[in-house]
């Protein structure tokens, strides 16, 4: 009696679930998402700090004896010059997470709107965006990257710059795509018939509907973007030295692989750490924001 | 008469496809009277829908409006720019369409979408939008407007989602408010509300109605004109009491008389229309419907018919009219199912 009372009493407040509460709700449950997210906010807490400290400044050389290994003053040991290894990672994930996340806004800001008016104005607008799409497809990428970077130099912009270069196409295909379909849809119809424009339809309609795979695909663009950079500066061409990228760490460390592998390990580690964070946080907001896979 | 507010002349919408040319609309002209509701009739592929989209130019791909003139009061609507005529759409024309469910953007507040229709043709501020949102609403007579414009679509129910979508249509006012299959994708009971809404409110502001439907029961309780359409064209036309006393096209008689009814004799059988739609790559020549047509006589197979006054105010394209059929065919007399009409059961089949 008493407990029905009480259910009775309760007041019924319709459940306000939008589309990204429910998403929401879906990607606290994925344990792997939420550890990720977990990482990935130490990792840009690591970042912010190595803007203002580091154990030892991250250029300064001769701080230990040349390639020493992991001690209690340089936890990560010293590479070829005798810097410390630690200092040079935490700043390294500056670099990661500039590029990483600086790639994929410009991809947005340049893939989104050339995909969604190529579907949705289909013709000879679409034929067009299409052809230089596979244009760009056409070009091998490291090849493209590395001549972007030759002619415009080596500073984080323009390596940035070269990355968007080669990886806008798949986000602009995926919004086409998605305009594509989206477009036949009634209340795009509707939406004309009450007289909206173009923009407003296209932007204020057409956008926030494709909104979760285009999400998706920019998280999962963040560690292609990050690998890419580490291979580029890896390859020599990325970021100049004395700022540290984890790939040109890699590359001294490989140098120094039978004699100081520490060198090679931390830099390898902290990578694929963190790509595998992104990637799991990447298929954990595809898996919530799925609408076939609601529950 | 007043003159006309709508009046369409020999329009002509067609769909070229890898197939061939498909005549969706050929050479369609009615007139549409301020304040008046209007039906239009007839199966799927008849043209009804297209027609109504070619009246805002908004057919789809690859469908094009090839000739016609479109008058909307005094202004050519073939000749406005596209920024003219997107001003016509949803300020002084708007349009419903079929599933409430779609029409409405799953993502977008429901309440926004009604603004938005004030908004894009800046004829409020977002607060006097709002303001006014909820007015509809509650025109339209959703409980709790105030708390309903903050729900996603998927939290109304689809009668509600429907309302929503007529108000959003009326959200300025319109002269004209064209309702394709508003009621199709409703169940019963709730289609028969947004029914007697739509009548109230074209009572109530005077906001002439164009409603589409393949439901004749729609059109008798709604409208007071109706035009039939068949393959693309307009075969009869009148006021709504004539058409189902008399229809004077076989076309017409058949609809009306394979309407099932709660009261028939449970041997009969359900009556339909013998045949398929028309090809419209390859319509019949003469008379379109004489392939399906159980009054035909040898000028329908060669002879095209065209729109004759039969009846005062009523007219029909055809070489027969049921008045003749009646007399000299013995074509059964139909059934009134216009509510509150008769017994609805037919004459010779009382035992």
């Amino acid at each position: 009696m008493a407990t029905a009372a009480a259910v009775l009493a309760q007041p019924i407040e319709p459940e306000q679930a939008s589309l990204w509460s429910d998403a929401w709700r879906r990607l606290r449950r994925n344990r792997f998402a939420l550890i990720s997210s977990v990482y990935l906010a130490f990792l840009v807490g690591v970042a912010l700090l190595a803007l203002v400290w580091t154990p030892y400044r991250m250029s300064a050389i001769g701080l230990a004896q040349i390639y020493s290994g992991p001690s209690a003053a340089h936890l990560l040991g010293a590479d070829e010059l005798g810097r410390d290894i630690l200092s040079r990672l935490m700043v390294g994930a500056q670099v990661s997470l500039v590029v990483g996340v600086g790639t994929q806004l410009l991809v947005l800001a340049v893939g989104v709107p050339l995909g969604l008016i190529a579907g949705y104005y289909k013709g000879v607008v679409d034929t067009v965006l299409t052809f230089i799409i596979n244009v760009f497809y056409g070009i091998p990428d490291v090849l493209l990257a590395m001549i972007l970077v030759f002619i415009l130099g080596p500073s984080l912009t323009n390596i940035i710059i070269a990355i968007v270069a080669t990886r806008w196409m798949d986000m602009a295909r995926l919004a086409r795509g998605q305009a594509l379909t989206l477009r036949e849809r009634e209340f795009v119809e509707a939406g004309r018939a009450a007289g909206a424009r173009p923009g407003k339809m296209l932007f204020g309609h057409i956008l926030p509907n494709a909104l979760g795979p285009i999400i998706v695909q920019a998280t999962l663009g963040i560690p292609a973007a990050i690998l890419f950079e580490a291979f580029l500066s890896f390859l020599g061409v990325g970021v100049q030295p004395p700022t540290p990228s984890w790939g040109s760490m890699a590359n001294e460390g490989v140098q120094a692989i039978q004699y100081a592998p520490h060198m090679v390990i931390a830099p390898s580690i902290a990578l694929s750490v963190t790509l595998m964070a992104f990637n799991f946080l990447g298929d954990g907001l595809r898996d919530a924001l799925d609408p076939r896979s609601r529950r | 008469m007043a003159s006309p507010i709508l009046s369409v002349r020999n329009l002509r919408t067609q769909f070229k496809t890898d197939a061939g040319i498909v005549r969706a609309v050929d050479d369609v002209s009615f007139d549409l009277f301020p304040g008046e509701s209007l039906g239009i009739v007839g199966e799927s592929g008849s043209g009804k829908s297209i027609t109504a989209l070619s009246i805002l130019r908004l057919v789809p791909e690859p469908g094009k409006i090839v000739s016609g003139d479109i008058r909307f009061r005094n202004d050519d609507l073939m000749k406005m720019s596209d920024e003219e005529i997107r001003d016509v759409r949803g300020k002084d024309i708007a349009m419903i369409f079929q599933d409430p469910q779609s029409s409405l953007n799953p993502v977008i507040k429901t309440g926004y979408q009604i603004d938005e229709a004030m908004l894009a043709h800046k004829n409020a501020t977002p607060s006097q939008a709002r303001a006014r949102t909820i007015e509809l609403l509650k025109k339209v007579r959703i409980p709790a407007p105030e708390r309903r414009v903050k729900d996603f679509p998927h939290q109304l129910s689809g009668g509600m989602r429907q309302r929503a979508m007529i108000a959003m249509g009326l959200a300025n006012s319109p002269s004209i408010l064209i309702a394709d299959e508003p009621t199709t994708a409703l169940d019963v009971t709730v289609q028969a509300q947004i029914l007697e809404l739509l009548a109230d409110l074209n009572h109530e502001l005077g906001t002439a109605i164009i409603m589409i439907t393949h439901n004749m029961g729609v059109v008798a309780g709604l409208c007071t004109r109706v035009i039939v359409m068949y393959a693309g064209q307009i075969v009869e036309q009148g006021p709504v009491d004539q058409i189902f006393e008399q229809p004077q096209h076989p076309y017409t008689w058949s609809l009306l008389r394979s309407i099932p009814r709660v009261d028939a004799l449970r041997h009969e059988r359900l009556r339909s229309i013998e045949g398929i739609a028309p090809d419209l790559l390859r319509p019949p020549s003469g008379c379109r419907f004489h392939p399906r047509c159980p009054f035909r006589i040898e000028k329908c197979f060669t002879d095209e018919p065209h729109l004759e006054e039969v009846k005062p105010d009523q007219v029909a394209a055809c070489w027969v009219t049921m008045d003749r059929a009646r007399a000299e065919m013995g074509a059964d007399d139909l059934v009134d199912i216009r509510p509150g009409a008769g017994s609805g059961v037919h004459p010779g089949e009382m035992r």
